[in-house]
Formats: C-alpha cells, structure tokens, sequence
C-alpha cells in the first residue's frame, strides 16, 4: 500500500496515502482556548474546518520544528477532519502491508509507525480539555 | 396553506411535466407504437390531471382526462396511433400550457377556438381522425425567459474553495517595491482582495436554503398522502424565511418524510370524525422554523387524535414488563419517549400505535448525527409535536466581535444589549461580570477591560434584567458587528463545553461563538 511518510518527535510516522487530502502552508492557525496542549488551533481550508494537531506535543514530546511555518498535513476521513504538523515531510512510499507495527520503507531500512486517522482522533477525543 | 402558495406549486410541476411531454411526444413520433412511451406520456397528463382537480380547475381536469382517454388506447394497443394524433396531442400539450399559465382558465380567443376544435376531436375515435387531412403544423413560439437556472450543488462547493483558494493567495504576495506602490499598485491589490472576500462571501450564501422551499417539497406528497388515506389535511409553514445550510436540510428530507406521513396516515382523523369530535374538517400539518439562541427549532404538530398511551402502557407492560405503578412514576416525556426505542416498531404494529414508533428510531438517530435531539409533546384527541432541536448550523448571523488575548471571540448581535467603555459609569451597573479570562484559563497578564459587552436579559434564561444591571463580558477591543457564516463545532471544540460554533468573517478569518447558556452556567 501507498503510505506518506513524515517525521515527528524523532520518529517516521506513516499514514495510508489515501487518507492525505491537501498539504497547506501559508494557512494562519487560529487558537482555541480549553484545548488539550497538543491542540494548536483551527483552520479554515476550502470551505471545511481542520482541528490542526501539533504532531510532536501529540506524541508527548517538544513542539515540532516545523511549528512556527508549518505545512500542514490535512486528513479526512468519514466525517472528520485534522491538520498535523510534523518536523519534516518524507513522502508517499509503497510498502508491504504486514499487518504489524512498523513498515520498512528504504533501502536503510528505516521503519516508520504506521497510524491511522481513526487511531489519532480516538487519543485526540480521549485527552483531557482544558489544560492549556 | 394559501390558495396562491398551492399554485405557485401547481405551475412549477405542471411545467416540468408538460415539458417532458413535448419530449416524449417527439420520442413517440418517431415509434409510434412504443407501448411503453405511451404509458409515460399517459402518466405526465394523468399527474397534471391530478393536480387541476386538487384545485379545482375543472376545465383544465377534463381537457386532460380527454387526452387521456387516447393515450389509454395506445398504451394498451386498442387502437394504432399515427403522426396526425401525434401532432394533435402536441396541440393539446400546447393549450396545456395556456391553460398552466393562467391558473386553470384560458381568456385568448384563439385558444378558446383552439380548445373547443381539440376537444371535438378528441371525442371522436382516433381512427376517425387517421382520415383526415394532414393537419397544419402550428410553429412554437420562442420558449420563454430564463430567468433561474439548476446547480448542481457540488459546483457551489466547488466554486466556494476555488475562491478561497484565490484569497489564500494574498498571503504569498511578494513585498511590494516603493515605486510599484508609488504607481498605485497597492491600492489596485487591496480593492481587489477586497472585492474577492466579497464575492467569496456571497457565494458562500447560494449554500442557503429558505425553509419554506424546503416545506413545500412536502406539499404535493401530503396532498397525495391525504387524498390516498381519505383525510383533508393543510400544510402551514411558519418562519419559512429563515435559512438554513442546504447540506443540512438535506439531511432532514428523510426523517421530516416519516414525521409528515406518519401525521397524515396517523395523526389527523378522517372528517366526520373530527367533526364529531368538535373540530373543523380539515387537519392541519404545521412545520414552523425558529431560532432560539444558538439553536435551529424545527417544530412538526398537527392537530389530530395524538399518540395513544394505552397502546405505549402496554408496550411498556409487555416488552419491558413494567407495573402500572413504575409506568404512572414515569413523567409524560419519559413516556412519549418510548416510542423511540429501537424495538418499538414491531411493537407498534402489533398494537396499532398509530404507526408512530416505525423508523421513530431512524430519525431519532438521523438527527442526533446531526448534533440535535427530539422531544415528543402530545395530548390524547389534541394533537402531537415533534419538537427538533439542530445546533447553529451554517448560516448568515450578524455578531459582535471582539479580542481578548489571543482569541477572537462573538456573540450573536441579537444578544447583546449595548457595548460600554470599561472605565465608564455604567458599566459599573453591570450586576454580574464574566471573568471570561478565567473562564478560559488564559494566563497572559492583561487585566485593562477595555469594554463591557451587555448582553440582553433574551440571551439566557437565567440573565437578571439588564435595567438593573445583567451579565456583561470583558473585552480587550472591540473589532465590530458584521456577518459571520456560523457552521457547527466539531467533536473536538465541543468539548470545551463554552462555543456554540464557529464564525467565518467575509474575510476568511475565525471566530469562536460563545455559547451564552453555558457562560451563563459557568459563571453561576
């Protein structure tokens, strides 16, 4: 299967390409108080609403590099819809879908954690609001 | 419903059949014995047929029933059609329309000569007619004004992110040098920015649906409903002048289908009935539209028999094995309310429960997707109603905007009072200020409140009368009362427990609309 590939909090994290929908820059990200501190805010993209998560803080680490100019790495997925942002984007790369936790996906044999959409809104509901 | 809004509905069906008449009549010439194509032209004439008697438009009726007669008698192959019948069933579809233009009456002499020459005709045996003359062809008169056209709603959508895509640009203009702002260029680029955040604006409103559109998609199929269930009903829609987001009335067509039947078929009692019991003849279906603070109330009543208890007492009996003591303990919505459950409807069909719990549980679950909920209200021979709440939904409201820190936040202009200077005596009146700061945990150090945002007594239930002072919200500045397209939370937002949505400015920009109730609460 086709994965994109991108790097967040000293790990290469992958998600089914199919569920990428846009990479945005040059968005501004609005603040929503009461929000988990992963939560950076809002944004409002071609006519729909993105709760755009800072991937690094997701993954219970430091902010992304990428958090001051981000681009924005935007899912949908049934009804929902989430911006990550990551340090770094790699790609979209073929792999083998093994059923497991990790996906070789160079000739170095770098692994990325595969995640799905459902996987990251299920911790995102789950986080305690108004921590900020 | 009045008699102009039934046929206004008239001409927009009437035309679309008589439109796709012409076509199959162009089909047919072509196969003159297509039995199937005769059934369809047969079916357009009879559904126009329908529609004069429901209106009494009795002379339209019978040009149509004569039309009929013939296009029975190809359809079933009794008799063989050729291209002189045809032709005359052109003239006829033509008169039809004379006859749609003016309400059911035709006043042009030259239709009326047309009207009774056709009609002679069509009294005759079509046969009789295959021996005549070549009937001369009456050329048609250019089509009429186009004035509206049909959108598919994805092109809307389509359009809306183009434009914003376009706004976005904005952001990776290139800095301007001295000489090209000397030149006026600038100014050009700002007026042309601002013209696009208009027309972005204004395209974002072609998602807006009146509600009385979307009522009167039901008319015609409570007409038939009522005439197939031998029950004289009226539609009445109230508040049909706001609007809602076409995506979410969309949503609703279904569930408000059920409701509409089952109060045709279940609720509303045949005639003599009603007149036994005191009330007038004709039923009546009301869908009334509201909005009440944050919330789109869409409320369905009519004014029939009600739900029948005793077949719910014995659901409650049967199915759940309740006393007569636990069921008398239960409050009247409780008890309405079970009609909702999942397992009600065959229950409903075993006891005759007026139909209402089949797909009950459907529409319940059809709004909650929604972010709604429904309660029952009914009482036994005065009638039911369905009362549907819906969170803001995507909409045009006008609110005051205003910063605090680093948010930008609103509250609906119809909620607020005045807006004072923080330092003025006034203000000073207020009897109960929100720490909004607090409220939402910011931890920046400004403490200056530049203005006092009174909010009306109206907004929330529990706000003491502004005369003496209400709840009034600190703001760092006041950025101004505009429109705002108000589209619904996500799950996420709406965890916070203190936004009713979120605000899109003509601009593009966001804001997040508090939600007063819950301030309210918060601060209590």
């Amino acid at each position: 299967m086709d994965i994109f590939i991108f790097e967040s909090a000293g790990h290469y994290i992958g998600i089914e390409a199919k569920y990428i929908y846009r990479i945005a820059d040059n968005v501004s990200i609005v603040p929503v108080p009461l929000m988990p501190v992963c939560y950076e805010g809002l944004i409002y993209y071609r006519g729909d609403l993105f709760d755009v998560i800072d991937m690094g803080r997701f993954m219970e680490k430091e902010a992304s590099t990428l958090h001051d100019d981000p681009y924005i790495i935007l899912l949908k997925w049934n009804a929902e819809k989430v911006g990550l942002i990551p340090d770094r984007i790699v790609g979209i790369k073929w792999v083998e879908d093994n059923g497991g936790a990790g996906a070789v996906f160079n000739k170095r044999g770098d692994t990325a954690k595969l995640m799905t959409p459902d996987g990251i809104w299920k911790k995102l509901t789950g986080l305690a609001h108004g921590t900020r | 419903m009045e008699l102009d809004k039934y046929q206004k509905i008239f001409i927009q069906e009437s035309s679309k059949y008589l439109d796709e008449l012409d076509t199959a009549l162009i089909k047919v010439e072509k196969n003159l014995q297509d039995q199937q194509l005769w059934g369809d032209i047969h079916g357009k004439i009879h559904s126009v047929k329908g529609m004069a008697r429901a209106l009494s438009m009795t002379d339209l009726a019978t040009f149509c029933h004569a039309m009929e007669s013939w296009c029975k008698l190809f359809q079933d192959g009794t008799k063989i059609p050729d291209e002189r019948i045809v032709q005359l069933l052109f003239d006829g579809t033509d008169l039809l329309k004379a006859f749609v233009a003016g309400k059911g009456n035709i006043s042009e002499p030259e239709d009326l000569e047309r009207l009774r020459s056709i009609s002679e005709d069509l009294a005759k045996d079509p046969e009789d007619l295959v021996d005549r003359a070549e009937p001369e062809i009456r050329l048609s008169a250019a089509p009429g004004k186009i004035d509206r056209i049909r959108v598919d709603y994805a092109l809307i959508e389509s359009l809306l992110a183009r434009s914003q895509e376009i706004m976005l640009l904005e952001k990776t203009l290139p800095p301007l040098t001295q000489e090209q702002i000397s030149a006026g260029l600038g100014n050009w680029i700002n007026h042309y920015i601002s013209m696009l955040k208009s027309l972005y604006f204004q395209l974002a409103q072609l998602r807006l649906m009146p509600v009385q559109d979307f009522g009167e998609l039901f008319a015609k199929t409570i007409r038939d409903l009522a005439k197939s269930y031998n029950r004289d009903v009226t539609l009445e829609i109230v508040g049909g002048e706001i609007e809602v987001d076409i995506g979410l009335m969309d949503r609703l067509r279904e569930p408000f289908m059920h409701l509409l039947r089952n109060a045709v078929a279940h609720g509303i009692e045949p005639s003599g009935e009603r007149e036994k019991s005191g009330k007038t003849r004709e039923g009546k279906i009301v869908l009334e539209a509201d909005r009440r603070g944050d919330q789109l109330i869409l409320t369905i009543s009519d004014d029939g028999r009600g739900l029948d208890r005793e077949a719910i007492s014995a659901y409650l009996k049967e199915k759940m094995g309740m006393s007569h003591q636990e069921m008398n303990a239960l409050s009247n919505e409780k008890l309405l309310s079970i009609i909702c459950r999942p397992d009600f409807s065959s229950a409903g069909e075993t006891t005759q429960l007026a139909g209402r719990g089949i797909g009950m549980n459907v529409i319940v679950q059809a709004i909650k997707y929604l972010g709604g909920n429904m309660k029952i209200q009914s009482e036994p021979s005065k009638g039911t109603r369905f009362i549907i709440s819906l969170p803001l939904s995507l909409s045009i409201i006008y609110a005051v905007l205003f910063r605090l820190g680093n948010y930008i936040l609103a509250i609906p202009t119809s909620h607020v009072e005045s807006i004072e200077n923080g330092g003025s005596k006034s203000s000073e009146k207020v009897e109960q200020l929100c720490d909004l700061r607090s409220l939402l945990r910011m931890d920046d150090e400004t403490k200056a409140k530049g203005h006092i945002i009174r909010l009306r007594q109206s907004a929330t239930s529990h706000i003491p009368s502004s005369e003496n002072g209400g709840l009034g919200i600190a703001a760092d500045a006041i950025i101004g009362n505009m429109p705002l397209m108000a589209i619904p939370l996500g799950e996420l937002l709406a965890k916070t427990g203190l936004f009713a949505g979120v605000g899109i400015m003509e601009n593009g920009d966001i804001s997040l609309i508090l939600d007063l109730e819950k301030i309210q609460a918060a601060v209590a």
